[in-house]
C-alpha cells in the first residue's frame, strides 16, 4: 500500500487546505466545506441553509445564473455538494487541467454571489417541493423524523426545512446570512488527485487569501439519554424502521474498535445483521447498521425495511443481535472486519473524489489527515477483548426507534 | 493499458484490460440474459435467478459464499436488468485466484428448494421496497404500458403473484436454457494475471456443457398513448415519457448519449432552465438506455398535482421544439465536455471500467478503451446530435402519469 503525499496549508484567514497528492490519475476532486450547515442555521430560518448554496450557484463572478451554469459544464465539472449537518460544501470532480479555474469560480461563488432578488422565488418554490416530495420517499422520512427524536437541539434539524420558514426567507436574510456564516475561519478546502503543491498553494492563496471573517461555532450536540419511541401512520407497502443510539464521538481512542464491531454486525454479507434477519429469516431486503457522526458525538445509525406482518419480528431479532454483539465476537468474525476495512482502505485510494471525501472528513472530525499506515495499525490493533470492553462501555441502550408504516411496534425492553 | 480476449472451447468467453498500475482486480460474468428472455408464467425468475445463484453449489453452502467473499475483502454484487445478469467483484490483486474460484463455482449452483422456498420472501420484500418508491413505480408501469407485448416491457422483478408462484424447477428449467458458456463472458479489469487466470477457469470451466441460446431481438413497436394511474395516497404526480431511440449496436449511440444530456442532464440543460430552475417540479431529466436492437429515451418529471397541466404542457413543448429546431454548437460541446471528464472520472477504478468492458463485448464484441470512448464523444457533430433529436417529438412518446389525479388537466 503506497503512502500518497499529503500537504497542508493554513491561510492567515483561518481556511485550511489539505491536498492529497496522486500524479499518476487525470482527474482532480476538491471540496470546499464552511461551517454554515442547518446546525448553525438562525432560530426560525429553517431551510436557509440549503436555499443559500443554491442561490449562490443563481449568478456570481460577473455571470447570472445561466452563463455560471455554463462555465461550471464547459470545465466537464460533476458537482457535488450541499448542506446538510454541520457544514455546507461545494465543489465536485473533473480533468485535473482545469482545476484552477473551478477554483477560480467557486472563489467567487462563496465569497461574492449575486443573490438576486428574481431568483429567490424560484429556489423558495423548489424548496418547497423537495419538502412535499419527502411524503412519497417513506424510508428518508422515517430519518427525517428519526434525527429529530434523537437530538434535542440544532443537530436534529433536517436540511429541508420548514415550510412556513422557507416561506419567509428574503434576499436580506439571506445577505445577512451569507456575511455572517459564509467565512474562511474553520473553512476546508480539500485537494485530491493531481496537482502541483507550489502551483495549487499560490492559486489558493489568490483565490481565497482575500476574503476574512469568522462564523458562528456550532453548538454542542445534544441528544436523548432515555429510550423513545415514535410511530408515523402512512399507508406505505413496507414498514419503515430506523434505530439510533449513542456511540463514541470521531475522536475517541476506542473508534477503530468501535468501527470493527459495526463490521462484524453490518460489514459484509457475513456479517450478523445480514446472516440473522436476511439470510436466515428473510425478513428483510435492506438491514444495516453505521456509525453516524457529528464533531463531539457518535451515534450508531440502524435501518431495516419489511412488510407489516413480519416488522415486529424485524424490530425484535435486530435489537437482540445489536446487545447479543456486547456478549463477545468470533475471532474470524473480526478477520473478516478487519481485512474488509483493509482492503476497502485500499480500493479508496484509487478514486479521487472518496479520497477527497475521506481527508475532508479527517480534517473536520479529528483536525488532521491520518496516513494509511497509521489506519492500518489502528485497524490491524484491535482484538477480540478491545470490542467486548468497548461495548461494555458503550452497550447498545436507550434506543431511539421511529417506523413509519401501517402497523405500530413494540420495543422490546 | 493492454486488451486481451480468447475463446475456450466450451464457449465461454474471456477479456480484459489490464492496468497493471491498478490497486485491484475486478472480474465478473456478463450473462446476456434477463427479463426479456423469461416467458410471462416465469416473470421475475432472472432476478429471483440472481439471487439464488449467491446461495451455494455442490461445494458450497450459502454461508460459506458469503463468507469467502467477506474473507476475500472483496466489493461484489451482482444485478439484473431486462437483458443483462452480472456477477462481480473486485479485490485487492493477491486474491485473485480465490475470487475466481468463488464466482466460477457460483456460476454452477445448487437451486436447492429450501434456500429457495426462504429466498422468495426476501423477493417479495424487494417487490414491497420498490412499491414505496414511486418513480422506479412509474417507470416500470411505463414501460408495461409502452412495450405492450414485447418482451423488452416485462418488470425484471416479476410481480408478487408471478414470485409467489414459481417453483424451483421452473428456475432450474431456465437456468438449464440460459447459463450455456456461449450465453456468457468473463471480464477482467485492473492489475490482474491473465495467464493465470485463464488456466485456472479453463479448468474449472471444462465440464460445462455448451449448447446454443437464442433471443428474440424483433424490433419492439412503442406505444404513443397517455395513461393516468391514480393513486391516492402519493403527495405528487410522477411522470414518464418514453421514446424509441437508438440500440447499442447504432453508431449513432453516442450522438443520442449528448442529445440526452442537452435535452436533459440533472443541471445546465434544456430541461433543467425549462422546469427546475424556475422551481416548477422538484426533478425532472431525460435518460437513454441503450438496449439489445432497441432503445429508449425516457424523460421523467415530479411535480405537485396542480401543476400537472403546465408541466405536460412545457416539457412536450420543449420535447417537439427539440425535435423541429435540433442542437446548437455551444451546448453540444457542454454536453461532450460533461460526459467526458464523468467517463474519465467513472474509469479511475477496476469496477469502474468492468461493466462498460462486459457489456461492449456481450453486445458488439468490440473493446473500447477509455480513451478511444472520449474521443467517439468528442467526435460527435452538431447535425449528429440533431439527427438523433428528431425521434424526440412529442408524438413519439408515451406519457404515464402516476399520483392523486384521475386525468391530465
Amino acid at each position: 500500500m503506497s503512502e500518497p503525499e499529503v500537504y497542508q496549508h493554513e491561510l492567515d484567514n483561518g481556511l485550511t487546505l489539505v491536498a492529497e497528492r496522486r500524479p499518476q490519475v487525470r482527474a482532480a476532486a476538491f471540496s470546499l466545506m464552511m461551517r454554515a450547515g442547518p446546525v448553525t442555521a438562525p432560530e426560525g430560518q429553517e431551510g436557509i441553509s440549503k436555499v443559500l448554496a443554491e442561490m449562490c450557484y443563481r449568478g456570481a463572478g460577473g455571470y447570472d445564473s445561466r452563463g455560471l451554469s455554463e462555465a461550471l459544464d464547459g470545465l466537464g465539472l460533476q458537482r457535488g455538494g450541499g448542506a446538510a449537518g454541520e457544514m455546507a460544501s461545494f465543489g465536485g470532480a473533473l480533468l485535473a487541467d482545469n482545476l484552477g479555474k473551478a477554483l477560480d469560480l467557486h472563489a467567487d461563488i462563496v465569497q461574492r454571489p449575486a443573490l438576486p432578488e428574481s431568483e429567490l422565488e424560484p429556489v423558495v418554490a423548489l424548496a418547497l417541493q423537495d419538502l412535499e416530495a419527502l411524503e412519497d420517499a417513506p424510508a428518508r422520512k422515517m430519518f427525517v423524523h428519526l434525527r429529530g427524536a434523537y437530538y434535542s437541539n440544532a443537530y436534529g434539524r433536517s436540511a429541508l426545512g420548514k415550510a412556513e420558514a422557507l416561506q419567509g426567507l428574503t434576499t436580506g436574510a439571506l445577505r445577512e446570512d451569507h456575511a455572517r456564516r459564509y467565512l474562511p475561519g474553520g473553512a476546508i478546502l480539500s485537494v485530491a488527485g493531481r496537482f502541483e503543491w507550489g502551483w495549487l498553494k499560490d492559486a489558493v492563496e489568490k483565490a481565497f487569501g482575500a476574503w476574512s471573517g469568522s462564523g458562528p461555532d456550532a453548538p454542542d450536540p445534544q441528544y436523548r439519554t432515555d429510550p423513545h419511541y415514535d410511530h408515523i401512520d402512512q399507508e406505505t407497502a413496507q414498514e419503515h424502521i430506523g434505530l439510533t443510539y449513542a456511540s463514541i464521538p470521531p475522536t475517541h481512542p476506542g473508534r477503530y474498535a468501535a468501527r470493527m464491531a459495526i463490521g462484524v454486525l453490518s460489514g459484509g454479507m457475513s456479517a450478523r445483521l445480514f446472516t440473522e434477519i436476511r439470510e436466515k429469516r428473510a425478513l428483510v431486503y435492506s438491514v444495516s447498521a453505521s456509525p453516524s457522526e457529528v464533531r463531539g458525538h457518535g451515534t450508531i445509525m440502524c435501518y431495516a425495511g419489511t412488510t407489516p406482518e413480519r416488522s415486529q419480528e424485524t424490530l425484535d431479532v435486530l435489537i437482540h443481535e445489536l446487545r447479543r454483539l456486547g456478549e463477545g465476537v468470533e475471532t474470524s468474525e473480526l478477520e473478516r472486519a478487519r481485512v474488509g476495512l483493509l482492503s476497502s482502505l485500499v480500493m479508496q485510494g484509487e478514486s479521487t473524489g472518496a479520497r477527497a471525501r475521506a481527508i475532508t472528513s479527517d480534517f473536520f472530525y479529528l483536525g488532521r489527515v491520518r496516513s494509511l499506515r497509521e489506519i492500518r495499525e489502528g485497524v490491524e490493533g484491535v482484538t477480540p477483548k478491545d470490542i467486548v470492553d468497548h461495548l461494555a462501555e458503550h452497550p447498545a441502550e436507550n434506543f431511539t426507534v421511529t417506523s413509519l408504516g401501517p402497523r405500530r411496534l413494540k420495543v422490546p425492553a | 493499458m493492454t486488451f486481451l480476449s480468447t475463446h475456450l472451447d466450451n464457449g465461454l468467453t474471456v477479456i480484459g484490460e489490464h492496468t497493471p498500475e491498478s490497486e485491484s482486480m475486478a472480474c465478473g460474468y456478463f450473462v446476456k440474459t434477463g427479463s426479456r428472455d423469461e416467458t410471462l408464467e416465469v416473470l421475475g425468475v432472472s432476478h429471483f435467478l440472481e439471487h439464488m445463484m449467491f446461495k451455494g453449489t455442490s461445494r458450497r453452502s450459502a454461508e460459506d459464499v458469503n463468507r469467502e467473499f467477506d474473507e476475500l475483502g472483496a466489493q461484489y454484487n451482482a444485478f439484473t436488468s431486462e437483458e443483462s445478469t452480472v456477477y462481480f467483484g473486485r479485490v485487492l490483486p493477491e486474491f485473485q485466484a480465490s475470487l475466481l474460484d468463488l464466482l466460477t463455482d457460483m456460476m454452477r449452483p445448487s437451486l436447492r428448494v429450501e434456500d429457495f422456498d426462504t429466498e422468495k420472501n426476501v423477493i417479495l420484500e424487494e417487490i414491497a421496497r420498490y412499491d414505496d418508491m414511486p418513480a422506479f413505480d412509474a417507470q416500470t408501469l411505463a414501460r408495461e404500458a409502452t412495450f405492450g407485448s414485447h418482451p423488452l416491457g416485462h418488470r425484471v422483478l416479476g410481480t408478487k403473484q408471478s414470485i409467489t408462484d414459481m417453483k424451483r424447477d421452473d428456475m432450474q428449467a431456465y437456468f438449464a436454457r440460459r447459463y450455456s458458456p456461449g450465453n456468457m463472458v468473463l471480464a477482467f479489469s485492473g492489475a490482474f494475471d491473465w495467464d493465470a487466470a485463464l488456466a485456472q477457469v479453463t479448468d474449472a470451466t471444462q465440464a460445462w456443457e455448451r449448447y446454443d441460446v437464442t433471443r428474440d431481438i424483433t424490433p419492439p413497436k412503442l406505444a404513443t398513448e397517455r395513461r393516468v394511474v391514480t393513486n391516492e395516497k402519493l403527495a405528487r404526480v410522477h411522470l414518464i415519457w418514453l421514446a424509441a431511440a437508438p440500440s447499442t449496436q447504432d453508431e449513432s449511440r453516442y450522438a443520442a448519449h449528448v442529445a440526452s444530456s442537452v435535452v436533459g442532464d440533472d443541471v445546465g440543460s434544456r430541461i433543467y432552465w425549462e422546469l427546475v430552475d424556475p422551481g416548477i417540479v422538484d426533478d425532472a431529466s431525460l435518460y437513454y438506455a441503450e438496449e439489445d436492437h432497441a432503445g429508449v429515451f425516457g424523460t421523467y418529471a415530479s411535480c405537485s398535482p396542480e401543476n400537472v397541466g403546465e408541466v405536460v404542457e412545457r416539457m412536450e413543448r420543449l420535447l417537439d421544439k427539440a425535435a423541429t429546431d435540433g442542437a446548437h454548437d455551444a451546448e453540444v460541446s457542454r454536453a461532450k465536455q460533461k460526459i467526458a471528464s464523468g467517463e474519465v472520472l467513472s474509469s479511475e477504478t477496476p469496477m469502474g471500467r468492468l461493466v462498460p468492458l462486459g457489456m461492449a463485448w456481450t453486445y458488439r464484441g468490440e473493446y473500447i478503451g477509455m480513451d478511444e470512448a472520449v474521443d467517439r464523444v468528442l467526435g460527435v457533430t452538431v447535425d449528429e446530435v440533431s439527427e438523433v433529436m428528431r425521434g424526440l417529438s412529442s408524438r413519439s412518446h408515451s406519457l404515464l402519469a402516476l399520483g392523486p389525479i384521475d386525468s391530465i388537466a
